[in-house]
């Protein structure tokens, strides 16, 4: 990413409970306060909970669904070329989360990919996705 | 969808005639492809857009978001560039034959297709529609009252919309967590369209199917029942779009030949077409179909020739 950056409004009213509840399982992936923590008992929560926690740890794998090359620039944030990845979660095949690559890596439908989290400031944290 | 609106005020009682117009300086100002006046550090979405999820990853522009639904339909399909280049040399043909379009003097081959440069793959340059200034302007009003005007009315004979079975919140972006990324609201909103029209899609003679990009069209082809599922391909490739064959689109060159004017020159078009006023004239013509952008929702609309 570049000296300029996008950073997610935090501050919507439609999708901030979706954050807060830790509703990831309804394709809207976590932007704040999403990082590595403690797991508490998974059978003490919800299916969704438990979801959260495990993309929070870096466990959750996904594969990937599609992909564009960006080589086309639109924005200094953004240098190209880049690639946008759209990655369905392999437990929760409902679900698919946008990721960015640097470059133009060589892909193929059905990829393994592995989260991690990309801190964008202070408190904002994007998950993101890379080859597994 | 804004066929639909004044239909529904003059039956209604509330207005007796209606102007729709659509004027974009998609050029001059701000360039739609540029995902809009975005600079410096700031933030993205909010607003119940749902932007926040996608734009800080960089995923900024409609002509991206396609990319990853062609990609779909190419691993799905096996669509191939040639068949997206399909439509775009058959819009660049309609615009050949029509004097007003920006392409007008400018042909295009399969060759020059393939060879402009990649904007975000699969799509290239020539699978986007134009940036362009323009302007269009339809007069609705009842057909009792067209009855005594100078020019021949055109009819409306029905309109719909739908969206998805598993329509997401927000706005474009979210195409990429439905189910189905290369299924369109159109395909619930064309079953309504042609129970309403009493016709199907067997019965258009043409149609102006919003182009955006090559892929809408194939979606579109698709969503209206013009061909089956993952079928559009091979369909545009056989040559059934093109003036002569079995449903000839975009008679003016639409968006990605004639003007970019969200969807309203489709509608002129498919006016003067009904006339027997176009430049590229549809000999027989009497039905039309013109579909509305196909994201996130999908409006269409069924115009007959006056009797």
């Amino acid at each position: 990413m570049g000296a300029e950056m996008i950073l997610p409004f935090v501050a919507d009213r439609e999708t901030e409970g979706f954050r807060r509840r830790g509703r990831a399982a309804a394709g809207l992936q976590s932007l704040r306060g999403l990082r590595p923590r403690p797991a508490p008992a998974d059978g003490a929560l919800s299916p969704l909970r438990r979801l959260e926690h495990r993309l929070a740890r870096g466990e959750r794998t996904g594969r990937l669904h599609t992909w564009t090359l960006v080589t086309h620039q639109v924005h200094p944030a953004f240098p190209t070329p880049y690639t946008l990845v759209v990655v369905q979660l392999d437990d929760a095949p409902d679900v698919r989360l946008m990721g960015r690559l640097d470059g133009a890596p060589e892909l193929a439908e059905g990829q393994p990919m592995q989260v991690w989290f990309q801190t964008l400031e202070p408190g904002v944290v994007l998950p993101q996705w890379r080859v597994a | 969808m804004m066929m639909g609106l004044a239909m529904g005020a003059i039956l209604s009682g509330q207005a007796k005639t209606v102007i729709a117009f659509r004027s974009l300086n998609g050029r001059s100002e701000t360039r739609l492809g540029s995902g809009g006046k975005r600079a410096g550090h700031q933030e993205a979405g909010g607003g119940g857009t749902y932007d926040e999820y996608y734009v800080p990853y960089g995923l900024m522009t409609a002509g991206q978001t396609f990319a990853l639904m062609t990609r779909r339909h190419m691993l799905e399909y096996g669509t191939t560039p040639a068949q997206l280049g399909a439509v775009a040399m058959t819009c660049r043909e309609h615009a050949n034959a029509t004097p007003h379009a920006i392409m007008h003097d400018k042909a295009m081959s399969l060759d020059d297709y393939l060879a402009s440069r990649m904007i975000s793959t699969p799509l290239r340059l020539f699978d986007f529609c134009l940036e362009s200034d323009g302007a269009c302007a339809v007069v609705i009003t009842s057909a009792e009252r067209a009855k005594d005007l100078k020019k021949p009315p055109v009819l409306i004979r029905a309109v719909a919309g739908g969206e998805p079975q598993d329509h997401r919140a927000g706005m474009m972006f979210p195409v990429t967590t439905r189910h189905d990324m290369t299924e369109l609201g159109g395909r619930k909103g064309g079953e309504v369209l042609w129970k309403r029209a009493g016709v199907g899609p067997q019965d258009m003679d043409i149609a102006q199917i919003y182009d955006c990009f090559t892929i809408s069209v194939l979606l579109q082809l698709e969503a209206y029942g013009f061909c089956g599922k993952g079928e559009a391909g091979p369909f545009v490739e056989s040559g059934a779009i093109r003036r002569g064959g079995s449903l000839p689109i975009n008679t003016g060159g639409g968006h990605m030949s004639e003007a970019y004017v969200h969807g309203m020159n489709h509608i002129v078009q498919a006016v003067r077409q009904l006339r027997g006023e176009a430049d590229m004239q549809i000999e027989g013509a009497e039905l039309c179909l013109c579909t509305g952008g196909p994201l996130p929702v999908g409006s269409s609309v069924v115009f007959r020739r006056a009797a």
